[in-house]
């Protein structure tokens, strides 16, 4: 396949919104490649295939949204096609519409965020169910008892065994960490205030287990950081649990070329305040430390006004949060590993929290100086729905499109926040390093984000000149092209035209499988053996995820050996 | 008033659904054009005049001012009236499920018994039931917070369970007796009772429930005084105190079960 | 030859530490079973060959034959249900699902005679729910309502709730509150600290009791409620605020008594005011191994749990309108397809009488009442036994279930996806 005379944006190889052609062979970009079918991009903007790094969309906390929700599912019902199964829902897609408005909005790759082991057989088997996309799961680890006993013994060998055998239990990629020592807590309806908080019966902190898991990741050498969600997410002045956390590993060194830690959905741990009614925006904090410390990294969390669905592994955030809106909650606590709760919300324009909110997301993304530290999410289904996207890079392009949302909403966005003040508007290449290229690096996917010879050939391509088009000003033409991508091509397929899925190829799913010394792996064995008799509810040799949930494979190999 | 008369051509088992059926979609139409309209009829979409005779006066004309008249036995056919904004729809006959789901403004007259969910979301307008009406009249959908907002519907006859379920205003008056959990979870809106009812209110927030018949009460009602409204004696009751609810509830009679 | 930790293919409780005795190819002992189990592994009556009835007589046929005829009966149907999935695996289910969508039908499971009702109770409030383990080993406080264990799920209370050990737990039964409420003294009641009587269909009223007690609103309570002293309600929400860790666990008694869902959502009121004082989980006691897997799989690939009807082409999920009972009751399915259920048994005479009335496929390995009234009969593998696949036990945990014998039948998939192939090739004209 050749894609002829777009006008490219990749940043990874230096490109710049060059006018050039790019060729595709056996699903990979190479130099020139043979074969008949040519696609005309003339005028048009050529990316590569976007890249969701962190997003909710498949396992037990997204079906529960599903299955509590059925007056979202009714939203964005579209029928089945001769070739498309039927789509449902705005928040809490079914899985076929997953797969079918990513490759529309010519994303290719999304991760999930949080799996817990025990239940990722079910990830998975939603993954699998989700069409074209490439796709990867995140395992939760900042609560599990092996760790916390691990950490409470200083034994970064065998906490290091642990992750490694952890990710091959549950087919995982990276190592997620929410609200560490909270989900312990909250098996007894508790939760830790701080990152020196003890976690109750396993006498460790949350600073302590994230150090360790830091250090642990880092020994294994894994693709991608520790991806944090941070302790007190969620609660006004929270910013300085967050800064705290974040001095507390400064002196940590990432083993690989890449940040050393994601600190996830900022926008929710950026807040000052001592309550909600003097709640205000710390975003110029954050982002004023993270201009000064270049190993860290992060993504937005940007809110969507309108219907959301928040599912996280902070079980006791959503209790509060079902308290305090009266909504519905679910909740699951997972055996030895983790909690989590699901609550709906509706974000208002004239609510000032929410307008406070959505500002502080923006604030963070538009003053952290180097994009690639801040990447673009709406924590989807937390801040809102994924099929927002082109409304957040239209908000990010245009002071423009920024002041007439403002106007809208309640005044305190612009007394709360520095929003207003901010002149800065991101150009195409900004735009390409938030949404491909820097979560492409941040998870740590060589092939991924960028139309280099040997990159997947991913690309999305939108009927939008950058030559023409002037985003400050015309910001609805700008969420106009990207909502709906001219052509999306997924390894060398086209799979999306004109806005509309015309193939749906099945995607692969990725996971890193790290190796260990043997004797850690051993003594891990001896643990998971004694908690398997006493304590989880299943036999130790049912727990694993079988290869028959994983049909299509894409190992990282990563390790201490 | 342009009239248009829908018979059905024979009895349906699998149910019609007719979502088209409304003044709004009929008025710019003529009647050949109405009989050309698609419906289902379970998995099969069908031209309206495959399952219905139509006749009437030739159009197009002003919605206001059509007239739909169902003849015949309509309690298969649902979704009729859904979402109209104006006009009128009577059946001489049953109507089936659905019957002015989410209507807005307009009259639906029905001279038989109407199907479940009756006016489901409705948010204006009127709808008369000279016989029954089944469960869930003027409920919501489904996991939504709120069902009927606006409108009013009078039911003669007796009504199911759950009637204005989710009510969030308007008013529903059924001149018998209806079923579970009349106002349940009601946030608002106004509900009379002629006869009796079975826990009424429940989870209400705020809103009126007037029994005239006998209630049982739940448990988290608290009883304040005895009123007379219209010559009549009421013992009125606040709650559903478990959800620090503000509603009023009236009953004539109370039913042993609580003190 | 022993196979170690097999699952078991009976109840909810989805036992994963079976071990199962197989000698030349049969299977011929089960230990740590409880006898519901056993007896499913020991086998009995199975269905010989596949079936299609012809002047009223079920005779022999090719499964060849009985694929096309299943089709046949299916493409012509306007609304065809397609019922059951709770006796089968996940992968079972997909393809149910999508074969639903092929012929525009309804798809619904057996939770429309057990635990639909508390599905739509979560539609309205949410579950607080967690992991069977997370009881094992932290409850000191069980509540059954409406449920018997100790009929129903034989080793619930050994492996997962009352009688278990875990962490916190050390001391089992001995550090554990039990409570049970329930309309008749079940064996389950017998083994209780606590049990409450009720009266059938005031599980409502009683709930609203013990929420007002436990919001501090007690005094307002008139002396009794539905039959029972205050001062046995008081009792009750005093065990539960004095918990460190409860955990409610609804049975049939609750969804299927005279309230329904709103019993339930009244039950998860409760225990999310509870966690305002303490911690409390609720978890739905399920009946077949998988009928909880449907929901999932139905939800991730519809949007919606169960009841679904795709005969538009776009799901469209209301119970009470689109469930399988709601369809035979109202005598409006004109085909039905049953797969690893048995409906004939278990649904109301009404609905039993409107399936007699219109062509029904059963796909299941064992002949039971709902055969008689089959016109397309096509036997199976056992899954859990004779297939592999995935279920999910009542807490939402997911587990592959094993093979551990051959079987001359093809497996409820192949099955289904046989007919899903006839189907196609009959056109698609939706």
């Amino acid at each position: 396949m050749i894609i002829e005379g777009g006008i490219v944006y990749d940043p990874i190889n230096g490109v710049l919104g060059e006018e050039m052609d790019l060729s595709i062979e056996d699903g990979r970009v190479v130099e020139k490649a043979g074969g008949s079918e040519v696609i005309d991009a003339r005028g048009m903007l050529v990316m590569p295939g976007g890249v969701d790094a962190h997003a909710h969309i498949a396992g037990g906390k997204v079906n529960t949204g599903r299955i509590m929700r059925p007056e979202d599912g009714r939203r964005g019902t579209e029928p089945r096609t001769k070739l498309l199964r039927p789509s449902t829902g705005y928040t809490v897609p079914n899985c076929y519409a997953i797969g079918y408005r990513y490759a529309r909005l010519g994303y290719t790759t999304a991760f999930e965020a949080a799996t817990p082991i025990l239940e990722a057989r079910h990830t998975h088997e939603e993954l699998e169910e989700i069409p074209i996309i490439d796709k990867g799961a995140l395992t939760l680890f900042g609560n599990n008892w092996e760790v916390l006993e691990c950490v409470r013994d200083g034994d970064l060998g065998k906490l290091a065994a642990f992750v490694a055998w952890g990710l091959l239990a549950s087919r995982g990629y990276g190592v997620k960490v929410v609200n560490p020592g909270g989900g312990e807590a909250w098996g007894f309806g508790g939760n830790v205030k701080g990152i020196d908080d003890p976690v109750p019966s396993f006498d460790v902190t949350p600073r302590e287990i994230i150090r360790y898991l830091m250090r642990a990741n880092e020994a294994l050498r894994l693709p991608h950081s520790v991806h944090l969600h941070t302790n007190n997410l969620g609660k006004p002045g929270n910013y300085e649990t967050t800064l705290e956390t974040l001095r507390a590993v400064e002196d940590i060194a990432a083993s690989r070329n890449r940040q050393v830690l994601h600190v996830t959905h900022m926008q929710f741990s950026a807040y000052g305040g001592t309550g909600w009614r003097d709640f205000e925006s710390k975003a110029p904090e954050i982002a004023g430390y993270f201009n000064r410390h270049d190993q860290f990294t992060m993504d937005m969390g940007q809110l969507i006004f309108g219907s959301a669905t928040t599912m996280t592994a902070d079980a006791p955030l959503e209790y509060g949060n079902a308290r305090l809106l009266k909504a519905k909650w679910s909740n699951h606590d997972i055996e030895l590993e983790e909690s989590s709760g699901v609550v709906p919300i509706v974000y208002g324009r004239k609510n000032p929290i929410n307008a406070i909110q959505w500002a502080i997301g923006l604030e963070l993304a538009l003053l952290t100086e180097d994009s690639w530290q801040m990447i673009m999410t709406t924590d989807h289904p937390n801040g809102g729905p994924f099929v927002n996207y082109p409304e957040v890079v239209a908000l990010l392009m245009s002071r423009r499109k920024r002041e007439e949302e403002l106007a809208t909403l309640h005044d305190l966005a612009s007394k709360r926040t520095s929003l207003p003040s901010i002149e800065r508007e991101m150009d195409w290449n900004e735009v390409a390093i938030v949404t491909r290229a820097g979560p492409a690096r941040i998870l740590g996917l060589p092939e991924k984000g960028h139309l280099g010879v040997g990159a997947d050939g991913d690309v999305s391509i939108y009927e939008i000149n950058p030559e023409k088009v002037d985003p400050s000003r015309d910001h609805e033409v700008v969420k106009a092209a990207l909502a709906r991508a001219k052509y999306t091509i997924k390894a060398g397929e086209v799979v999306v035209r004109d806005g509309e899925v015309v193939a749906v190829p099945q995607g692969s799913t990725y996971w890193v499988d790290a190796s260990v010394p043997e004797a850690d792996a051993a003594r891990v064995r001896a643990d998971l053996v004694e908690k398997f008799a006493k304590y989880y509810s299943i036999q130790m040799s049912n727990y694993m995820v079988q290869d028959a949930y994983v049909t299509r494979p894409r190992v990282v190999r990563a390790g201490v050996i | 008033m342009r009239n248009i008369v829908i018979r059905p051509r024979r009895h349906f088992r699998v149910p019609v659904e007719a979502e088209r059926i409304t003044p709004d979609l009929f008025a710019p139409l003529s009647i050949e054009e109405i009989r050309s309209l698609e419906v289902w009829e379970g998995n099969r979409r069908v031209a309206l005049s495959e399952l219905f005779d139509i006749s009437g006066d030739e159009g197009p004309g002003r919605a206001e001012e059509t007239q739909i008249s169902l003849s015949g036995d309509f309690s298969r056919v649902k979704r009729v009236g859904e979402k109209m904004t104006c006009g009128r729809i009577s059946v001489a006959g049953d109507v089936g499920m659905h019957a002015g789901n989410g209507m807005a403004a307009g009259e639906i007259l029905v001279d038989g018994n109407a199907g479940d969910w009756l006016g489901r979301e409705m948010r204006g307008g009127s709808i008369k039931v000279l016989g029954d009406a089944g469960d869930y009249v003027g409920a919501g959908y489904r996991g939504e917070s709120c069902g009927m907002r606006g409108g009013e519907i009078l039911i003669d006859g007796n009504a199911g369970d759950y009637l204005g379920e989710h009510l969030c205003g308007g008013a529903i008056t059924v001149l018998g007796d209806v079923g579970d959990f009349p106002g349940i979870a009601n946030r608002g809106g106004a509900i009379v009772i002629g006869g009796d009812a079975h826990l009424p209110g429940a989870e209400m927030a705020s809103g009126t429930i007037t029994v005239g018949g006998r209630a049982r009460v739940l448990p988290s009602y608290q009883y304040v005084e005895t009123v007379e409204i219209e010559g009549l004696r009421f013992k009125k009751f606040l709650g559903d105190l478990v959800e620090e609810g503000k509603g009023e509830l009236y009953a004539a009679s109370v039913e042993e079960g609580r003190g | 030859m022993i196979e170690e930790d097999v699952l078991c293919p009976f109840c909810g409780c989805l036992c994963d530490d079976l071990k199962v005795e197989v000698e030349e190819g049969r299977i011929v002992g089960v230990k740590r079973a409880c006898r519901l189990g056993m007896s499913k592994f020991m086998g009995h009556e199975r269905i010989v060959a596949p079936m299609v009835r012809r002047d009223g007589v079920l005779v022999e046929t090719s499964y060849e034959e009985a694929y096309e005829r299943a089709a046949e009966i299916l493409k012509a149907a306007k609304r065809p249900l397609l019922y059951g999935w709770c006796s089968t695996v996940c992968e079972t289910a997909k393809k149910g699902i999508l074969l639903a969508e092929e012929v525009g039908g309804v798809i619904d499971s057996t939770a429309t005679v057990c635990h639909g009702p508390s599905i739509i109770g979560i539609e309205e409030k949410g579950l607080a729910g967690s992991t069977l383990g997370q009881v094992k080993n932290r409850a000191d406080l069980i509540v059954f309502w409406g449920a018997n264990p100790a009929e129903a799920h034989p080793r619930h209370t050994l492996r997962y709730s009352s009688n278990s050990t875990g962490m916190f737990t050390p001391e089992g039964r001995g550090g554990r509150k039990v409570i049970v409420v329930d309309v008749r003294k079940t064996r389950t009641a017998k083994n209780a600290d606590k049990f409450v009587l009720i009266r059938p269909g005031t599980d409502y009223e009683v709930i609203a009791a013990l929420r007002m007690i436990v919001k501090g609103k007690g005094d307002l309570l008139p002396d009794a409620v539905a039959g029972i002293a205050k001062s046995d309600l008081e009792e009750v929400a005093d065990m539960m605020k004095a918990a460190k860790f409860g955990a409610v666990l609804i049975g049939l008694g609750l969804t299927h008594s005279r309230g329904r869902y709103k019993n339930v959502d009244g039950a998860l009121s409760l225990v999310a005011d509870l966690n305002g004082f303490t911690k409390f989980v609720v978890l739905a006691m399920r009946g077949h191994y998988n009928v909880a897997g449907f929901g999932q799989v139905c939800a991730w690939e519809t949007g919606y749990p169960m009841a679904v009807d795709l005969s538009r082409g776009a799901p469209y999920f209301n119970p009470g309108e689109t469930a399988a009972c709601d369809l035979l009751a109202r005598r409006e399915a004109d085909a039905m397809m049953v797969v690893a259920a048995d409906p004939a048994s278990n649904f109301p005479r009404k609905t039993v009488e409107a399936m007699a009335e219109i062509p029904v496929i059963q796909v299941d390995p064992y002949p039971n009442p709902t055969t008689f009234i089959a016109d397309v009969v096509i036997p199976t593998a056992v899954c859990g036994i004779e297939a592999e696949g995935t279920a999910y036990r009542m807490d939402g945990l997911s587990l592959r279930m094993k093979k551990v014998v051959d079987s001359v039948y093809p497996t409820d998939e192949e099955v289904v996806e046989n007919i899903l192939d006839r189907v196609r090739r009959l056109g698609d004209d939706n």
